[in-house]
């Protein structure tokens, strides 16, 4: 029976580009050619690992690494085999390149396959595979299928098997790999025979046969199918059509030139079948034949089925000492290169052969193929428990995928939220700042208030006094000393001539001293400057202080008419802390010379104006200052205007209409 | 010589005062022989009311009445001041003599007093000295009027500046110089706070004054005689 190697060969899993991996290419294929020696071809590799290595790191960088790995195993290069795998898996994995990924897997599928370690390399092939699938490879992917379903084919997990090869086949018929079909529906053979359904293995020999008429150099895997089709017969006890298979084959002369291996086994499985068809002319010499060609090549596998057959023949011709050396021959080799079918079989045939010894063959057989049946359901259970990792493996990533947008999600939201409530929170404390800002301001115009209030009363009340005591001058101190001076004036005065002129000189000083009481009692009423004392003069006294703070002369103009007393007081503190505003800028920004302030009205508008000659400033421009918006928003308070007009260098001019409600019944 | 009779009134709220006129009539008579003065006097202007009707009742022929402008007012209210009492006088005495002496010497005053009250003698009291007086008296008696210095000196400045201000405008100039408010104006004038703002305006123009301010009004009015 043959058995294809179950590692898939590697070709160009993608198209070299010319250019840049020219001589890359060029060291890969000439490390191929077998007319070298091995050590020069190693060389070579070395040499295109050089080159890639000098290259920008890519996708082609990574490929041809995996490539110049694979080539290395090839030779028998473990070592680097392994240094370059696992470097190019390492920069497959950096620049997330699917395919490189996939193919450094396969590297390792391939190495483990060769080393027998059948679980590491499943375990490859099935990684392989999920990123070539990924990637949409469905060339690869197929292929990856195609080595696991082989492995599980060896270790009896044949369903599993099967369902791996179908699915490989979809893949191949998609992308039409006649190869691949042909060596998935064989396996697919070598499958139902292992489980005795001959018919159907034969059925599916059938159709791989149908691929191989679709590619060329077919005649070595013909030839296998041959013989394996011979064999299915001979298990399904069709010695006839068994004998027409293995002739067919050995019909062909250059068989024997070309292929000694396939030779002897065509010519061992004739004669077997020969046997088993009890004509047995000739089988001994063949048998022998075959054995030596076999035995020449080194070929222990197929050493050890010769030397079945032969115990079989010696069975059969009743020359048990011959059959027994042999089957003991077969017994040894088989245990030696471990071939589990041989070894029981020869056990087997040893336990009816020599009835002495028969329950020790028995014991060890049954013991044998117990263990054999722990291991291989062990190695199932790890094909089955890396498929379910892998499972697992996914439906993690999905799950963290899916914990991953939900975690931003929540995230995103927790930081809106948090954002929105410090947000709301910074808007409420520049709402109470504002809020205790106002009330801060409402308290000062209070006091504002209170104290021009005050202010009036005392001013009031002084001028109530300077009457009354210009008053008291006037009309009495004056009246009575006109009275005493006249009087005087009468009095017959008895002297001399100086004594009366004296008495004279006295009167005229008297009325001299009248004269300056009467100038002090109208000083004392003369009351006009101080009956405007109010919110003129405390402006003008802001504009006294502002005026030395900023080095301008100023003027206060104002339309007589106004009454001030019937101006409400809270227009008139906004108007004071609008005036200071204004100065405040002035001496910031305006460098003016002179300021002049004129208050009118326009019937039920307070108009103010304030001008400067300073440096002005450009009004498209947003005022950065707060004293312009304070401005603004005391003027909107009041429901007033308030307009700017400005150039640079040509000063200044606010206009300020506030609208006011005479007050009745006031003071 | 035919003895004359003068039936004298004194009304002033000082008695050292109608002392000193009384003095002075007294000295007047003694050196005039012709001239003979029965003198009474009052201090308030109810008593001063009493006295004029009194003097109505005795039929004397001349009166000469002393009066104070500065008087405690009566106490029914009708009288607030000598100006109100001098009024009076003459719509009740025949042809009398009326000396107005006050200490009143602003010009406001003095023109109210000239244009209501037509006084014969109209003294400042800060002007006159005790020959003056006696002047005076001689004045009023024989060729009226007598104007003391004062008086004389603000008909001069008004003469040399020809405004024509009527005795409102004077009384807005007089009320501002003392202190009075805008607001309470109309209060003390039959006018609306319009109106005198009007007649101020008028005012500032006639007086050349170009500020805004009224104390330049005041001090402008003042310097022409109009206060």
């Amino acid at each position: 029976m043959v058995r294809f190697c179950g590692n898939p060969p590697k070709t160009a899993g993608y198209p070299l580009s010319p250019s840049s991996n020219d001589s890359v290419s060029t060291w890969i294929r000439a490390s191929k050619n077998t007319s070298y020696a091995l050590q020069e071809r190693k060389q070579f590799l070395i040499k295109a690992y050089h080159i890639v290595k000098a290259s920008q790191i890519d996708s082609t960088h990574v490929r041809n690494l995996t490539t110049i790995a694979f080539r290395n195993l090839r030779l028998g290069d473990i070592t680097l085999f392994k240094k370059r795998t696992s470097e190019a898996l390492a920069l497959a994995t950096r620049l997330n390149d699917s395919f490189a990924i996939g193919d450094g897997h396969w590297n390792y599928a391939s190495y483990y396959n060769q080393l027998q370690v059948f679980d590491s390399a499943y375990h490859h092939f099935d990684t392989a595979n999920k990123y070539f699938d990924k990637s949409g490879h469905i060339s690869e992917s197929a292929k990856m299928q195609y080595g696991m379903a082989f492995i599980k084919g060896r270790f009896k997990d044949y369903s599993g098997s099967e369902v791996l090869t179908f699915m490989a086949i979809k893949k191949f018929k998609q992308i039409e790999d006649y190869k691949f079909l042909y060596s998935s529906y064989d396996h697919l053979g070598t499958l139902q025979n292992d489980i005795y359904e001959y018919d159907k293995a034969l059925y599916y020999y059938d159709r791989s046969l149908e691929y191989l008429d679709e590619f060329k150099n077919n005649q070595t895997q013909y030839q296998a199918s041959l013989n394996n089709i011979g064999i299915t017969y001979l298990k399904k006890e069709d010695y006839t059509q068994a004998l027409q298979n293995f002739n067919t084959l050995l019909k062909n002369d250059r068989l024997k030139l070309n292929n000694k291996d396939y030779y002897a086994r065509a010519l061992d499985n004739r004669a077997y079948c020969r046997l088993l068809m009890k004509d047995t002319l000739h089988v001994s010499k063949q048998l022998n034949e075959a054995l030596q060609i076999r035995d020449s090549l080194g070929n222990k596998g197929a050493v050890v089925i010769s030397k079945i057959h032969l115990a079989r023949y010696y069975t059969y011709a009743q020359d048990s000492v011959k059959a027994i050396a042999a089957a003991k021959e077969a017994n040894r080799l088989a245990e030696e290169i471990r071939n589990s079918r041989d070894y029981l079989e020869s056990l087997s045939i040893l336990a009816t052969l020599d009835p002495k010894n028969s329950a020790t063959y028995l014991k060890r057989h049954i013991e044998y193929s117990d263990s054999l049946q722990i291991i291989e359901r062990k190695i199932q259970n790890k094909f089955t428990r890396i498929a379910f990792e892998t499972d697992e493996y996914i439906e993690e990533t999905k799950r963290l995928s899916e914990q991953k947008v939900w975690i931003t999600v929540i995230g995103l939201v927790i930081f809106l939220v948090l954002g929105l409530l410090f947000l709301i929170w910074r808007q409420k404390l520049r709402h109470n700042f504002l809020l205790f800002e106002n009330e801060q301001q409402k308290a000062n115009e209070q006091i504002y208030l209170i104290s021009l209030n005050q202010q009036e009363k005392l001013e009031n009340e002084k001028i109530k006094e300077r009457n009354r005591i210009s008053e008291e001058l006037h009309d009495g101190v004056l009246g009575q000393l006109f009275g005493t001076r006249m009087n005087l004036g009468f009095l017959v005065i008895e002297g001399d001539e100086n004594t009366v002129k004296q008495h004279q000189l006295y009167l005229k000083e008297l009325q001299t001293i009248e004269k300056e009481i009467r100038n002090v009692s109208h000083e004392l009423s003369d009351n006009i400057a101080s009956s405007q004392i109010n919110f003129l003069s405390i402006i003008t006294e802001v504009l006294e202080t502002k005026s030395k703070l900023g080095h301008f002369k100023f003027e206060l103009d104002f339309d007589e008419s106004i009454d001030w007393q019937k101006i409400n007081q809270i227009i008139k503190a906004n108007l004071y802390r609008i005036i200071q505003e204004a100065l405040q800028n002035i001496i910031k920004h305006a460098q003016a010379k002179n300021v002049s302030l004129f208050f009118n009205v326009d019937k039920l508008k307070l108009v103010l104006e304030i001008k400067d000659d300073g440096i002005g400033f450009d009004t498209k421009q947003k005022p950065r200052g707060i004293g312009m918006r304070n401005m603004t928003s005391r003027i909107k308070k009041l429901n007033g205007e308030f307009t700017v007009l400005s150039k640079p260098t040509k000063g200044t001019l606010l206009t300020i209409q506030i609208p006011f409600k005479s007050k009745k019944h006031d003071n | 010589m035919i003895t004359e009779k003068y039936f004298v009134l004194i009304i002033d709220d000082h008695p050292l005062i109608t002392e000193a006129y009384i003095t002075a009539l007294n000295y007047y008579s003694k050196h005039n022989e012709t001239v003979n003065f029965s003198i009474q006097t009052a201090h308030d202007c109810d008593s001063g009311r009493k006295l004029i009707k009194k003097a109505l009742k005795s039929e004397k022929h001349k009166y000469i009445v002393f009066l104070d402008m500065k008087l405690p007012q009566s106490k029914d209210g009708k009288i607030l001041s000598g100006e109100d009492l001098g009024l009076l006088i003459r719509e009740l005495l025949p042809n009398p003599i009326i000396i107005v002496s006050t200490t009143f010497n602003d010009n406001f005053r003095i023109h109210s007093i000239l244009k209501n009250i037509n006084p014969e003698g109209l003294l400042i009291k800060n002007d006159i000295t005790p020959l003056e007086l006696l002047q005076t008296i001689r004045i009023v008696i024989n060729n009226p009027p007598y104007y003391s210095k004062t008086v004389l000196k603000l008909l001069r400045d008004q003469v040399l500046n020809d405004f024509i201000l009527d005795q409102y405008d004077r009384k807005i100039l007089y009320e501002l110089s003392i202190g009075t408010r805008m607001k309470d104006l109309p209060d003390l004038l039959p006018l609306s706070i319009a109106a005198i703002e009007k007649r101020k305006r008028n005012l500032k123009r006639v007086f050349n004054v170009k500020k805004l301010d009224d104390r330049h009004l005041i001090v402008s009015a003042r310097e022409k005689g109009f206060i």
